[in-house]
């Protein structure tokens, strides 16, 4: 395998008993780059990471992080990784500066490098003048970035972070991820899950997991490609629900599904025009407001990806 | 390698500076709990509350019952009119025994006295719901009542041959229960305090998520085992500073032998302490379930088994060969050794070496059982 | 009442999926009940004993046979020297030694009482005194072999009864007490982990948000254990009976009553320890000094209160085994009914009172 890519997956599965948490998923994630991990909980996201850092044994497939095997050196990875969990897990007991400490003991970094990544962490963190402070005083946001410098005071290649920002404020999610470009500017190559979609699309690239398996990969622009010939139109109408139902009943019409108080139809050709559509629905006694053609979203993609995978499941 | 377990070390005495309710309850309650159950531990029944019926109003009579109150062992709550009167003294707890002289008791006595024949015999009731103090409360009555008959019966009595039993009692002359007690207590206070401790130790971590970031670091599982027995082996250390002081100068229980030797001795059943608490804890995922383990699977039955209270010997042979995995056996022997019978490492090693053994098993154990990965 | 029944079944649940939990609660007690149940009694029999037997005549060999004969005594060793008695008592090798010396035959044939040593282990008090009473009694009525001289007849004898208990069956006294330490040790554990859990996960808070009210969710939190450790505390008694004769002398619905009496003063001590308690070690530390040793040691279970220093008796109030140890022997052993059972009851019903009084007052100031 290349050692161009820092990370590459083939046909990885875990079990837990009967349950196959995920399905061989195979994909590769290139140096410095930020890859996305897309999904709704219980896709096998935080599985397929727990595999990644060595911390669940592969039931089968194989896995290199860093040229490192998971499954045969899970010990070599964790040298040359970060991780950081959704729990944010820090020693509640300790305080900032005692936590960062304790890290960097675990990392055996002293002298001037503990001074010099120590203060990197708390200026990374902006926790400057909250050194004192116990963990489990400190809020969400401080919480997050605190455990985010604690994982990478060894200055890792590669970074895991599992749901980073469950539970944290719009503006600590904003810088967050100005963090996460930075480090992917410097070369770090950073794995990532996330429910957010506008995180999402934040990344190189995302992949889709759904049940266990990959749905879709690629960037985000080329997973909205697939929308080039079939155009999404937006209709406001006063009752979307009855809208919804005279869409689905249409032939050039592909699905529709409900995006806040509007209505997003997939249409099945670039034929059908906004007009022919209204008039369809008022024939059918719809009053619509307004239809636009919009650009696709990553959250249309997600639910197209995962409508797609469950007809595939079905059939 | 060292670095590491220093900086796990470290931390873990962090916390439990930080946690103050937890250490103010491992360094006092031991002492309290010596305190107190030093003085309850005790086996020696006495002070057993008594009713009397005498039928016979005898000068005789009343020189036995006499003997009843004079006796350490008994306390005479009450005089009955009739044998009836005492269901009700048995039945509420009054009483647990009933000392019925007959009528007619003085004559007989004397009867048989000048005829060298059987004289008369009292009738003692008892209540058998406390199977062990009752059984040793009737002895006591058996040996008052002879201890009577001597007396009554003079120097004349000795027709025949009689064997004269010189008894010595080695290793605590007054037969006091405390001197035996005291250790044990100090034994099992140790197991209590120290394995619990450690038992929530890594389920803690586990329940929290630190556990695995820790997991994805580069420490070794034995590093984990050994960062987390040695700070709470110094907390261990200190209780047994404090019981052992509180055995040898508030309850005066003599330390015949070596205190290096005992100081020895228990660093190797702390390891063992410690040790089991951190297997128990490998092994649970939640720490109430790391409580319930330690406590029924392991403290209960060590207690019970290691011959703290009951003795080994009574045990059927199969439960004794049971008590030979329960390291709070060999601690006993070699407590009760050092404390009473001033006994050395030349007559201890077996249960040294067994203690020895079986803190290296269980943390190499507990070393396997805490896989980094699942 | 719903809030009640919603935080019931999800702790049910929760015990459901952990079966290590679900099997301590409901099948342990019963186990130990087999294991102690055959293995602990304070019956002493078997008793290791060295002879040295320094005259080597037939009489004194007859008195020698007689111990050994006698089921008390195992004779294991027979020691030349003192050295050699020293390491044998040394080792709990032996735990009395019988020294019978030169010239005692001849003593006994002039008519006079020889003297002979006994040496016992003194270290278990308890033990050493039965010891004493045996080789006392088997001294006083050794046949002497060939001089078949006996001792005259006793002049004043004792003719014991036992009540409840004629054997003096140490199982008979043991499941009671057994049934107060796992009930008590289960019930504090349990709640006091189970809210304490709650407290650190931050769960609590969403309890508070929700319209549960404190008293429902405390109800709704110790329900669930209150049934299971009934179930556990009946499960005994009924294993007693099969197996090892318990009678059961008295009502069952009293004996229902003073177990739910008991455990829910039980569940309460554990409330209370959740409320002062910030940590789960925290708890497990406090109960373990709460609940288990106190219920061991200070409930009558196995050492007599009667012995213990005035201080420690009034200390001994405190602990609800106690209370329901009397109660439990009452009913089971006794056949005693209410007008005899009514202090321990209401003593226990005091305690439950006082604790969730004081768990109360906690938790409303929190």
């Amino acid at each position: 395998m290349s050692t161009t890519h820092a990370i590459v997956v083939d046909k990885l599965s875990r079990m837990f008993g009967a349950f196959r948490a995920v399905d061989a998923i195979s994909f590769d994630v290139a140096r410095g780059e930020v890859f996305g991990f897309l999904g709704a909980n219980g896709a096998g996201k935080s599985t397929t990471i727990r595999m990644l850092c060595g911390l669940l044994e592969p039931s089968s497939g194989r896995a290199e992080v860093d040229g490192v095997d998971v499954g045969r050196d899970p010990e070599g990875v964790k040298r040359r990784i970060g991780y950081m969990s959704q729990k944010f897990s820090l020693y509640e007991r300790l305080t900032v500066d005692e936590n960062i400490r304790f890290s960097a003991g675990l990392y055996g970094l002293t002298g001037a490098r503990l001074a010099d990544r120590r203060a990197f962490a708390l200026e990374m963190g902006g926790l400057k003048g909250k050194e004192r402070v116990l963990a489990r005083d400190l809020p969400g946001g401080w919480r997050q970035r605190l455990a985010l410098g604690c994982a990478l005071l060894h200055e890792p290649r590669i970074v895991f972070l599992d749901e980073p920002t469950g539970g944290v404020d719009p503006v600590s999610r904003r810088e967050f991820w100005r963090l996460i470009d930075g480090l992917s500017r410097q070369g770090t190559t950073v794995l990532v899950t996330t429910h957010y979609l506008d995180e999402a699309e934040r990344c190189d690239r995302v992949a889709i997991m759904h049940a266990g398996r990959l749905a879709a990969l690629g960037t985000v622009a080329k997973l909205k490609s697939t929308f080039d010939t079939r155009p999404i139109v937006e209709v406001r109408a006063a009752n979307p629900v009855q809208a919804m139902t005279a869409l689905d009943a249409m032939p050039s019409v592909e699905k529709t599904s409900l995006f806040g108080t509007t209505v997003h139809a997939v249409l099945r050709g670039q034929e059908t025009t906004a007009e022919e559509l209204s008039r369809a629905l008022a024939e059918k006694g719809v009053h619509v407001e307004a239809i636009d053609p919009v650009l696709p979203s990553l959250e249309d993609v997600f639910l197209d990806v995962i409508d797609r995978a469950e007809e595939a499941g079905a059939a | 390698m060292i670095g590491r377990i220093r900086t796990l070390v470290w931390k873990e005495f962090l916390e439990l500076r930080r946690t103050p309710q937890l250490l103010r309850l491992v360094l006092v309650a031991p002492v309290l709990q010596l305190a107190m159950l030093g003085y309850a531990a005790t086996t020696d029944v006495q002070h057993v509350p008594i009713v009397v019926v005498d039928g016979d109003r005898s000068p005789a009579s009343r020189q036995l019952l006499e003997t009843f109150a004079a006796s350490p062992y008994f306390d005479v709550v009450g005089e009955r009119m009739a044998p009836s009167a005492i269901d009700d003294d048995l039945e509420r707890g009054r009483a647990w025994l009933a000392v019925l002289v007959p009528p007619r008791f003085g004559d007989d006595l004397a009867r048989a006295r000048v005829r060298g024949t059987a004289g008369p015999s009292i009738q003692v009731i008892a209540d058998g719901t406390d199977a062990n103090s009752s059984g040793v409360a009737l002895s006591y009555v058996q040996g008052l009542v002879g201890q009577y008959a001597t007396v009554v019966a003079g120097p004349a009595a000795r027709g025949a041959p009689q064997l004269d039993g010189r008894v010595r009692v080695w290793f605590n002359p007054d037969l006091e229960s405390r001197n035996f007690m005291v250790p044990g207590v100090l034994a099992v206070l140790l197991l209590v305090v120290t394995a619990n401790l450690t038992s929530m130790a890594i389920v803690r971590e586990r329940e929290t998520g630190t556990l695995d970031q820790l997991n994805v670091t580069p420490i070794t599982r034995s590093e984990i085992i050994l960062g987390k027995l040695l700070p709470y082996s110094l907390v261990g250390l200190v209780d047994v500073v404090l019981v052992i002081a509180i055995a040898v100068l508030w309850f005066q229980v003599p330390l015949r032998g070596s205190v290096a030797l005992l100081f020895l001795s228990s660093l190797v059943y702390l390891v063992c302490t410690l040790g089991l608490g951190l297997l128990v804890s490998t092994m649970s995922s939640t720490q109430q379930q790391a409580m319930m383990t330690a406590t029924f699977f392991f403290l209960v039955p060590m207690i019970y088994l290691s011959g703290f209270i009951f003795p080994i010997e009574n045990m059927p042979t199969v439960i004794q060969w049971v008590t030979f995995v329960i390291p709070l056996r060999y601690f006993l022997v070699i407590v009760r050794g050092i404390f009473l019978k001033g006994t050395g490492m030349a007559v201890l090693w077996p249960s040294f070496v067994a203690l020895a053994v079986w803190g290296v098993a269980v943390v190499v154990l507990a070393v396997a059982r805490s896989s980094k990965r699942a | 009442m719903t809030g009640l029944w919603a935080v019931a079944i999800k702790e049910l649940r929760q015990i459901r999926r952990d079966r290590r939990t679900l099997t301590i609660l409901v099948f342990v007690p019963t186990f130990f009940l087999f294991l102690y149940g055959y293995a602990l009694n304070f019956d002493i029999r078997h008793v290791s004993l060295a002879v040295q037997d320094r005259d080597g005549t037939p009489e004194s060999r007859a008195l020698v046979a007689d111990f050994a004969r006698s089921a008390y005594f195992d004779v294991v060793a027979a020691p030349e020297s003192d050295r050699q008695i020293d390491a044998l008592v040394d080792r709990g090798t032996a735990r009395a030694v019988l020294v019978i010396p030169v010239g005692f035959a001849r003593t006994l044939g002039e008519g006079g009482s020889p003297a002979v040593q006994v040496l016992i282990d003194g270290d278990n008090a308890n033990t050493a005194t039965t010891v004493l009473g045996y080789v006392t009694a088997l001294l006083q009525s050794a046949s002497f072999g060939a001089t078949g001289e006996r001792p005259h007849a006793a002049l004043v004898s004792v003719e014991p009864r036992v009540w409840y208990n004629p054997e003096l069956r140490s199982t008979v006294f043991l499941v009671p007490g057994l049934i107060a330490f796992i009930s008590m040790i289960t019930a504090v554990i349990s709640t006091a982990l189970s809210i304490v859990r709650e407290k650190e996960r931050g769960t609590m808070e969403q309890v508070r948000m929700a319209p549960v009210s404190t008293t429902a969710f405390v109800a709704g939190k110790t329900l669930p254990y209150l049934v299971l450790s009934q179930a556990g505390a009946l499960a005994i008694i009924a294993a007693a009976m099969v197996f090892f004769d318990l009678p059961m002398r008295g009502n069952w619905l009293a004996l229902f009553v003073a177990i739910t009496l008991f455990l829910i003063g039980a569940l309460g001590t554990g409330l209370f320890i959740s409320t002062v308690a910030d940590t789960q070690d925290v708890a497990f530390q406090a109960a373990a000094i709460v609940a288990l040793l106190p219920t061991l040691i200070l409930s009558g279970f196995i050492f007599p209160l009667s012995s213990m220093p005035v201080v420690l008796q009034w200390i001994s109030a405190l602990v609800p085994a106690r209370y329901f140890l009397v109660a439990l022997r009452g009913i089971v052993l006794k056949g005693l009914g209410l007008e005899f059972l009514w202090p321990s009851l209401a003593a226990m019903g005091i305690y439950a009172l006082a604790v969730y009084a004081l768990s109360a007052v906690r938790l409303a100031r929190q």
